[in-house]
C-alpha cells in the first residue's frame, strides 16, 4: 500500500510541475519515469500489480506516466502468471484490454516521450493481442497520430501499421499516415532550433527534438524496415488504386543507393512497380535516374517475365500479351501478382483507345472497334464502356449519338468539343494543395538537413557510425524477406 | 466523442438520420471495432459469433456509407473483412455483394435494378434510397460532360427511367433532363446536355496555395 500512496504522491508532483517552467517539468517527469522503472523491475507492487482496482486511482490523461507504468506492470504480472506473451486477460473485449485502448486514445503526448520504450511496448502488444488485426488498426494509428501528428520521424511503428493494415484489409485507416512525408530517421542527438530546447516537454516546431534513437519511441530499425514500410504502403495504395502514389513508394524501394547485390524486396517492389506503372502510364516508364545502370540491368534480367509483359503492352500486341500471362502464370502466382496482372490485361483496352487519340481527332464507336483489337463487342457495350472511361475521368473525350437508334456513335478526342470540365479544376485545384503541403513538410525537412550538415565534422562521424545499419547489399538475395506478410494482391477477382 | 453502444436501435436512427455521409461513415468506421470484437467472440457454426441481425445490419450500413463516399475498393475491402460466414449466409450482405459487382462493373441498369428490386431489411431502406440518389445525381453529373447529344433511352437506361417511355418523348422525363439545363430537339430526338457544374465545398485552398508561394519566395532570399 506504501508503493502505492508513493505512486500517488509521484502522480500530484507532476501535475504541480506541469505549471512550472519547462526545466521543472522535465527534471519532475525524469524523476518519476526512473522511480517508475525502479518500481517495475524490482516488482514492488507485488500483488497490486495484478490488481485492476489499482488503476482507478489514476487519471490516464493527465497521470499518463504513472496509467502507462501500471498498465505495462499489470502486463508483466499476466504475462508471467500464465507463461505467455499475450493472456486472455489481456485480450479483447477484456478489462485490461479495454483500459489499454482507452489510454491509447487519450494519453499525454508529452508525459510519454519520457517513457518511449514502455508506450510502444505497449502499441506493440495491442498489435499482438488483437485477433483480428482490424481491432488494432484504428488504435495503432491514432496513437501514432497522437504522439507525433506529423509521422515524419520514421519508426518501427510505422511500419507496424502498415503491416497491420494490409493484414485487415483495411487500406484507408493507413492513409493518415502513409499520406505524410516520412522525411528522417531517428538521430542520436536531439535537435534544438533556435529559440527552441532540447527539453523532450518543451514545444518543438519537429517530432525530430524526442523521436532518438535512445527515445525507445522506435525499436531498433534496419534498412529493411524502411524498405518494407514503402513496400507495404506502395501495396496499401494499389488496393486503393491509387497508381501514381502506389509507383511513387514502390521507386523509393528500387532506387535506394545500393554498392552490392539488391535486396528481394527491392526485385519484388521492381516487378510490382512495371505492373503498377502499366497501368497508370499504359507503359513502361525509365526508371529513376537515382538508380545506377548496372542495377537496372540487374533489375531487368531477375524480373524478366515482367519485363516482356510490358514490351507487349507497349507494343500493342494482343495476343502476344495474352500468350505471355499465360506462360507465366506460375510465375505472377508465386510472386502474389496475379491480381495485378489481370489488371494490366483490363487497362489494355483503355490504353487501346487512349492511343488511338495520336491518330484520330474523330471516329465512330464502329471503327474504334476495328481499330482497337481487344474489343471484342457489339457496338453498345463498346459504347458503354468508352462512356465508362470518360465518365471516370481517364479518357478526355465526348460521345455524339445520333438520332436513330444502331446509326454509330462519334466519339471525339478534340478538346475542342469536351466541356469545360470544373472537376479538372477540382482536381488540379486538389493537386496544388497537395503539392503545397508536400512543399511544407520538404521545407521543414531541409531545415532539419540544413542543421545536420551545419554540423560538419560531425555530421559525418554520425553518418560514419550509421554505416553499420546502412549497409546495403550484404543480403542473402536468395531469401523473401517478406515473411510473415499474408498480402492479398487478387485484386479485380470475382467478388464473391 | 463517446459514441452509444452499437445496437440495432442506433444503427436505424443513424440510418433513417440525414448525418452527412462522410460523419455516417466516421461514426460507422468507430463502431467497426465493436463489431469486430461481437464477431470474433464464440457463435454458431452457421452465422458465426454476435447477433448476425445486429452484425448484418452494421456491415450493410457502413458498405452503402461506403458508397456514399465514393469509396468503391475500400467497400470491396470491407466485404473481405465481414464475418465469412455470415457473409455467405445473410441475405443483406448477399445483396451488397451483388450491388458491390454491378458497381465495379460500371452496369448502371443492374444497379438501379438491385438497388429497387432487391429485398432490404427495413433499417437499411432509408440508406438504400438515399444511395439510390445519390447514384443517379453522380450519374447525371458524369453523362453531363460525357455526351454531346444522347438518345432519351439511353439517357434514361444511365438514370434507371423507363427506357420506352423515354424513347417516345415521355415529357415528365424529358423535364428531368431539360429542368438540368439540357436541351431537348425534338426534331432530331436527341438530348443535348449541358455540363453541369458542382462548386468544390473546399474554398479555403487558394489561401493555401497563396501561402505556400509566400513560403517559396521567403526561402528564396
Amino acid at each position: 500500500m506504501e508503493v502505492v500512496e508513493g505512486l500517488m504522491t509521484q502522480s500530484a508532483q507532476l501535475r504541480e510541475a506541469r505549471n512550472l517552467s519547462d526545466q521543472s517539468y522535465d527534471r519532475q517527469i525524469r524523476e518519476n519515469v526512473s522511480s517508475l522503472r525502479r518500481v517495475l523491475s524490482t516488482k514492488a507492487l507485488g500483488a497490486f500489480a495484478s490488481n485492476d482496482s489499482l488503476l482507478d486511482h489514476f487519471d490516464p490523461v493527465a497521470d499518463s506516466l504513472v496509467y502507462l507504468f501500471l498498465l505495462r506492470a499489470q502486463t508483466q504480472a499476466f504475462q508471467e502468471e500464465f507463461r505467455e506473451n499475450v493472456p486472455a486477460a489481456l485480450l479483447p473485449p477484456g478489462n485490461l484490454w479495454s483500459r489499454i485502448v482507452s489510454y491509447l486514445r487519450t494519453f499525454d503526448p508529452v508525459q510519454v516521450r519520457y517513457a518511449g520504450q514502455e508506450w510502444r511496448q505497449l502499441v506493440e502488444l495491442v498489435a499482438q493481442a488483437s485477433q483480428v488485426p482490424i481491432l488494432a488498426v484504428r488504435l495503432v494509428r491514432d496513437a501514432m497520430l497522437r504522439l507525433d501528428p506529423s509521422c515524419a520521424v520514421f519508426t518501427s511503428t510505422h511500419l507496424l501499421l502498415a503491416r497491420l493494415c494490409l493484414r485487415a484489409r483495411a487500406y484507408t485507416h493507413a492513409l493518415p499516415v502513409l499520406d505524410r512525408h516520412v522525411c528522417h530517421f531517428p538521430t542520436s542527438t536531439p535537435r534544438a532550433t533556435s529559440g527552441f530546447s532540447v527539453l523532450p516537454c518543451a514545444a518543438h516546431d519537429s517530432s525530430l527534438s524526442f523521436i532518438t534513437d535512445t527515445s525507445g519511441l522506435s525499436s531498433k530499425l534496419t534498412y529493411k524496415d524502411y524498405l518494407q514500410y514503402f513496400l507495404c504502403g506502395g501495396m496499401i495504395y494499389m488496393a486503393l488504386k491509387q497508381w501514381c502514389k502506389a509507383a511513387h513508394f514502390l521507386e523509393v524501394v528500387i532506387s535506394m543507393p545500393t554498392v552490392g547485390p539488391i535486396s528481394m524486396i527491392m526485385v519484388e517492389a521492381y516487378k510490382k512497380w512495371i505492373l503498377v506503372t502499366l497501368l497508370e502510364k499504359g507503359k513502361l516508364s525509365s526508371p529513376s535516374n537515382l538508380i545506377a545502370p548496372h542495377v537496372v540491368k540487374l533489375y531487368q534480367s531477375l524480373a524478366k517475365p515482367y519485363v516482356n509483359l510490358a514490351h507487349s503492352f507497349s507494343r500493342g500486341d494482343l495476343a502476344h500479351l495474352e500468350a505471355e500471362i499465360d506462360a507465366a502464370r506460375e510465375i505472377w502466382c508465386t510472386d502474389n501478382n496475379m491480381g495485378l496482372v489481370s489488371q494490366v490485361l483490363g487497362a489494355y483496352t483503355k490504353h487501346t483507345v487512349m492511343g488511338i487519340k495520336q491518330t484520330f481527332a474523330a471516329l465512330t464507336v464502329k471503327e474504334l472497334s476495328e481499330q482497337a483489337s481487344p474489343m471484342r463487342m457489339n457496338d453498345e457495350a463498346t459504347e458503354s464502356v468508352i462512356a465508362s472511361f470518360i465518365m471516370s475521368g481517364a479518357l478526355k473525350a465526348t460521345l455524339v449519338q445520333n438520332s436513330t437508334r444502331g446509326s454509330p456513335t462519334m466519339l471525339r478526342f478534340s478538346e475542342i468539343h469536351s466541356a469545360p470540365r470544373l472537376s479538372d479544376e477540382s482536381k488540379a485545384q486538389s493537386r496544388l494543395v497537395r503539392e503545397s503541403q508536400s512543399l511544407g513538410s520538404l521545407m521543414n525537412g531541409l531545415d532539419e538537413i540544413g542543421y545536420h550538415m551545419g554540423l560538419s565534422n560531425e555530421f559525418i562521424d554520425a553518418v560514419q557510425r550509421g554505416q553499420t545499419w546502412a549497409g546495403v547489399g550484404d543480403v542473402n538475395s536468395g531469401m523473401s524477406e517478406d515473411v510473415g506478410l499474408e498480402i492479398e494482391e487478387d485484386l479485380m477477382g470475382e467478388v464473391s | 466523442m463517446e459514441l452509444p453502444p452499437l445496437s440495432l436501435e442506433q444503427l436505424s436512427k443513424l440510418a433513417a438520420s440525414n448525418t452527412p455521409s462522410s460523419q455516417l461513415f466516421e461514426i460507422l468506421s468507430q463502431y467497426e471495432t465493436d463489431a469486430s470484437i461481437m464477431s470474433a467472440g464464440s457463435g454458431s457454426a452457421e452465422t458465426g459469433a454476435g447477433d448476425p441481425q445486429l452484425l448484418s445490419l452494421f456491415y450493410s450500413s457502413f458498405f452503402f456509407a461506403h458508397l456514399l463516399t465514393k469509396q468503391l475498393p475500400e467497400a470491396r475491402a470491407l466485404t473481405k473483412r465481414m464475418p465469412e460466414a455470415l457473409r455467405h449466409q445473410d441475405p443483406s450482405l448477399q445483396n451488397c455483394l451483388t450491388l458491390l459487382q454491378a458497381l465495379w462493373q460500371t452496369q448502371h441498369a443492374q444497379v438501379y435494378q438491385i438497388l429497387r428490386g432487391l429485398p432490404w431489411p427495413e433499417s437499411l431502406q432509408p440508406l438504400v434510397r438515399r444511395y439510390e440518389n445519390f447514384f443517379q445525381d453522380d450519374t447525371l453529373i458524369a453523362i453531363s460532360t460525357t455526351y454531346e447529344a444522347i438518345r432519351p433511352e439511353t439517357a434514361a437506361n444511365y438514370l434507371g427511367l423507363d427506357p420506352q417511355a423515354a424513347e417516345q418523348g415521355d415529357s415528365a422525363i424529358i423535364e428531368k433532363f431539360t429542368s438540368c439545363g439540357w436541351t431537348w430537339d425534338p426534331a432530331a430526338r436527341l438530348l443535348r446536355p449541358s455540363p453541369i457544374v458542382v462548386q468544390p465545398t473546399d474554398q479555403t485552398s487558394s489561401n493555401g496555395i497563396r501561402e505556400t508561394m509566400a513560403m517559396l519566395g521567403n526561402r528564396g532570399r
